[in-house]
């Protein structure tokens, strides 16, 4: 959209409000904080902030349910319990950045790289898990569709992280 | 960060950030403090200083400023001063070791270089005055 002369206003649950600025003026990262507490996942986005960025948080899933609590034994610390006081449907958070000709990355060392790519890996575990255990126990066939989306998902993460390991092995 | 605790060999990076706390700032300024003295090689995306910030303030090598601006600024501990001086002593021990071995070699390397510049070096020269007005291959 930015290439295209847009720049992100607002973000809601389900819309995206744009403005019009020059076409490329503004770069665009997005980064997973599910995992994370409240708390951290505000003081990081005020951080980002300090660093001349715009924020946006967004929900990940289109849900419209008020007062939903949802476990989420893949977060930090052993598991935590979401709800809307506190990360559900604000698991991503859009960065903006002024383009400035520089790739526009927030995670440059193959460890931090490693480290967040480990963040992600987490809930699409858990998810193969359940849908397979789902699908061996039901003999669910949409079970087993989802189980297959969480492997490809885990898949990708773990190649991305051999790669990583590999590369910062021939670097030390 | 993986500094090697045992060795006492700091990564780049967090040499770089104690460098940048031994005057007080905050994120954005040392990322430029970084990408200045690289002349660019070390890029640090925020994400990752963010969390090289968190370990470092775990370790107490840098602590958080309370002052009056918004930005939140980080300066180096006494703790992180003597990690960083460690690291300096590190680096002079393998520069020097490395001078000692490698410096009789890089000399003759420079020798040879001189000589085999390919514009206006003594070598070029010195091929310019065998055989004056013998076309090449003629020998």
């Amino acid at each position: 959209m930015s290439d295209r002369g847009f720049r992100l206003a607002r973000t809601e649950k389900l819309l995206y409000e744009f403005e019009a600025c020059r076409p490329g003026q503004y770069r665009y990262c997005v980064e997973f904080v599910g995992h994370q507490s409240r708390e951290e996942a505000d003081r990081y986005a005020r951080f980002l902030e300090d660093c001349g960025y715009r924020v946006f948080f967004k929900n990940v899933n289109l849900d419209w349910n008020v007062g939903k609590a949802e476990v989420r034994p893949w977060a930090e610390k052993g598991g935590r319990l979401a709800s809307d006081a506190t990360t559900y449907n604000r698991e991503l958070l859009i960065v903006e950045k002024e383009n400035d000709g520089k790739p526009f990355e927030l995670h440059t060392t193959g460890e931090d790289r490693a480290r967040y790519l480990r963040a992600c890996r987490r809930p699409a575990l858990f998810l193969f898990a359940a849908a397979a255990l789902m699908a061996v126990l039901l003999r669910s066939w949409t079970a087993a569709g989802f189980a297959l989306l969480a492997l490809a998902a885990l898949v990708r993460y773990q190649v991305e992280l051999v790669r990583i390991k590999t590369r910062s092995e021939w670097e030390e | 960060m993986r500094d090697n605790a045992k060795g006492g060999a700091l990564t780049e990076v967090t040499f770089y950030i104690l460098l940048a706390l031994y005057t007080p700032r905050h994120g954005y300024a040392v990322m430029q403090f970084i990408e200045e003295k690289t002349g660019g090689r070390l890029s640090l995306g925020a994400g990752t200083l963010y969390g090289a910030l968190n370990t470092l303030q775990e370790k107490g090598w840098i602590e958080p400023l309370g002052g009056g601006t918004r930005k939140k600024e980080y300066a180096v501990t006494a703790q992180g001063r003597r990690a960083a001086e460690r690291e300096l002593a590190r680096l002079n021990e393998l520069t020097a070791a490395a001078a000692e071995i490698m410096g009789g070699a890089q000399d003759e390397k420079n020798m040879l270089s001189v000589f085999l510049e390919p514009d206006g070096g003594p070598g070029q020269v010195a091929q310019q005055n065998v055989g004056p007005g013998l076309p090449s291959g003629a020998y």
